[in-house]
């Protein structure tokens, strides 16, 4: 039992890290119904990032978000008005494989530039973790979801509250119609991006201390991003948050039961399974 | 405007002569050019037209974007290798079980996935390569688990007690890659000009349309996929033997059914001679970065000096960013030429012949 309560809590810490991603995904898709085969490379960039910071000028990783964040909103919008802005209307394997490409060629230019050599990102509390009723929390876990829930709220109000998230939303709804509305949908799409990318850039500065990094690990992510997008309904902002958090939870326990190795095929078999029965999600509408 | 019946019969007369010439000229190639580099690079685009054909099966003709393809690949290169490691069993013999393999998981995976559409056909496709993977990976009893297999020798192929070829040079193997295009060249050919070939096309236009006129979807998507998978997985079991060595991340990787879609893009998707242009693009290119021919022409003509920091880095690190090629010409086909390289022209042809008109 102790082990189960164990596994859930630190499938608990690190789903909050993956609904970042997923909700960086779904808002993507959201508002421009592309899916973002990049998003994991977007990720290892905010861990290089990260990582660089931290040896260069000792910049701790939970602080380094506050860089991280600003400069992943630039790129992710200097991506789509470049690249994703000009797919938008063609075919849906048109989008996918751009932006296959353009996370090849992130993933590619990283290798070059850093080589493939793994990196760790060894703070003085790494491994260092704490009691809590007689079950052990990693700390760097416990800070990161922290951090998590604190910028998923923020997300929400921004997305409920202001006037930009609105339009957001209502561009995410019916594209056209919000653009009769009157909002600049081209404007919309490239927040959307950006905001997509600094979620996954944070995600990666949040693992980047329990977390190997190297140029390849964005694929691995990517994956994660379009089941727990899939698991919550896609374009469903609170559908990615519990998504993220049952990925999470499925992975860990998974990992316990099965094996570290399998615990990836736990995750799949899941994916598989929700595309068949429920493939509009588990808060998606039935229609799409 | 519709061409006349002549002209038509004229160019295809043109191109079937063309065709076997340069049929004949592949034929003759091992005998004339005696370097092995040139040999080894005829086989990799061989394979890579193997690979890239299939997937246009179902993915160009059909229309069912399969970013999955791996795991056929994967599943010819690994039950070919451990039926001839493992059971003694010679490859001859062990590429039809590796087909037959690929057949059985195909109408598994087609079972499942042919339920979903567009985007969420590519994402389960995926989810199910990977799977494949990582079991490759863990099964270590039979598989090796990463450290992968590894092979010595081909048993020598012999007909009735006389050696027909030993496997001992490049030679064999280019001529069992070329024997494999044709077929699939052939099979491509037999399916765009048969019933089937306009189901998978009217399927790939239209599915719902196509499914509303009495075309069974189930049906033609699973054919589709089972001729796709089957092709694909003797292109892995040529793959395995050539190089001699396989493990999860060389063919069962995600990078792989990413490679193998982009040979169908490049050249353009739904037409024969795609997957060949793809193929004939993209191989030669990965493989001058990947022997760091870039590296050394850039250093060669004086731009880089060697002993420079720069030039350093490129010998050092170039050569293992081939990828970076894949993925800075998907985006560039991408944005540029939609239909890819072959549509690209033709497209630009047909402009010229307006303007001239």
């Amino acid at each position: 039992m102790n082990i189960f309560m164990q596994s859930l809590i630190s499938g608990i810490l690190i789903g909050g890290v993956y609904a970042l991603i997923g909700i960086g995904l779904t808002i993507i898709f959201g508002v421009m119904r592309v899916i973002n085969f990049a998003h994991g490379d977007l990720l290892m960039i905010g861990m290089y990032g990260t990582y660089y910071l931290f040896t260069l000028f000792n910049i701790d990783p939970f602080v380094s978000i506050i860089i991280t964040i600003p400069l992943m909103f630039l790129y992710g919008a200097f991506l789509q008005k470049f690249f994703i802005n000009r797919v938008l209307g063609s075919l849906p394997q048109n989008q996918i494989l751009l932006t296959i490409g353009m996370g090849l060629v992130m993933s590619n230019a990283v290798m070059l530039a850093f080589t493939s050599d793994y990196k760790i990102l060894s703070t003085s509390y790494s491994s260092s973790s704490f009691d809590v009723l007689g079950i052990s929390v990693s700390s760097p876990l416990a800070i990161s979801f922290v951090i998590t829930a604190v910028i998923t709220a923020a997300l929400y109000w921004f997305l409920l509250k202001t006037d930009t998230g609105q339009a957001i939303r209502a561009t995410a709804q019916d594209r056209e119609a919000a653009q009769l509305m009157g909002i600049n949908v081209k404007r919309m799409s490239i927040i959307a991006f950006g905001l997509g990318s600094a979620l996954a850039g944070t995600a990666g500065a949040l693992i980047s201390p329990t977390y190997y990094i190297f140029p390849q690990v964005g694929s691995i992510f990517t994956l994660k991003a379009f089941v727990i997008t899939v698991l919550g309904g896609m374009g469903s902002i609170v559908g990615a948050t519990l998504g993220g958090i049952l990925i999470g939870v499925a992975e860990s326990i998974g990992g316990v039961y099965f094996g570290s190795g399998w615990k990836e095929v736990v995750v799949f078999v899941l994916f598989l399974l929700v595309l068949l029965f429920k493939p509009a999600g588990l808060m998606g509408k039935s229609n799409t | 405007m519709k061409p006349t019946l002549t002209n038509t019969r004229g160019i295809s007369s043109l191109a079937a002569i063309l065709s076997v010439v340069v049929i004949a000229l592949l034929f003759m190639f091992p005998r004339y050019v005696q370097s092995t580099y040139a040999l080894h690079i005829m086989i990799l685009i061989f394979i890579n037209i193997v690979m890239g054909s299939s997937w246009n099966i179902l993915g160009g003709y059909t229309g069912q974007y399969s970013v999955g393809h791996s795991a056929y690949f994967g599943m010819g290169a690994y039950t070919t290798l451990i039926l001839m490691q493992f059971r003694q069993i010679p490859p001859w013999y062990g590429v039809w079980a590796g087909m037959l393999a690929a057949l059985i998981i195909a109408l598994i995976i087609g079972s499942i996935c042919f339920r979903l559409r567009g985007p969420y056909f590519v994402l389960a496709s995926i989810a199910v390569a990977e799977i494949f993977r990582v079991s490759a990976l863990n099964l270590k009893d039979i598989t090796n688990g990463a450290e992968g297999i590894l092979t010595t020798e081909i048993p020598p192929l012999t007909i009735g007690g006389t050696v027909i070829t030993d496997f001992a040079s490049k030679v064999p193997f280019y001529y069992t890659g070329l024997f494999f295009v044709l077929l699939v060249i052939l099979v491509t050919w037999l399916i765009q000009h048969s019933k089937l070939g306009y189901f998978f096309q009217a399927i790939r236009e239209d599915q719902d349309a196509a499914h509303s006129l009495g075309i069974s979807l189930t049906i033609y998507k699973n054919t589709a996929l089972a001729i796709s998978a089957i092709l694909t997985s003797l292109a892995g079991s040529l793959y395995a033997l050539y190089v001699g060595f396989i493990d999860p991340t060389t063919v069962l990787s995600l990078e792989l059914s990413v490679s193998i879609v982009l040979i169908c893009i490049i050249g353009g998707i739904g037409t024969i001679f795609g997957p060949i242009i793809g193929a004939l693009i993209l191989v030669p290119l990965s493989e001058a970065l990947r022997s760091n021919m870039l590296g050394q022409a850039l250093i060669d003509s004086g731009l880089v000096s060697a002993e420079s920091k720069f030039g350093n880095f490129l010998t050092e690190n170039l050569a293992h960013a081939h990828v970076l090629i894949y993925g800075i010409l998907v985006v560039v086909v991408i944005l540029f030429m939609p239909d890819g390289v072959l549509g690209f022209f033709k497209a630009m042809a047909a402009r010229k012949k307006k303007e001239a008109a």
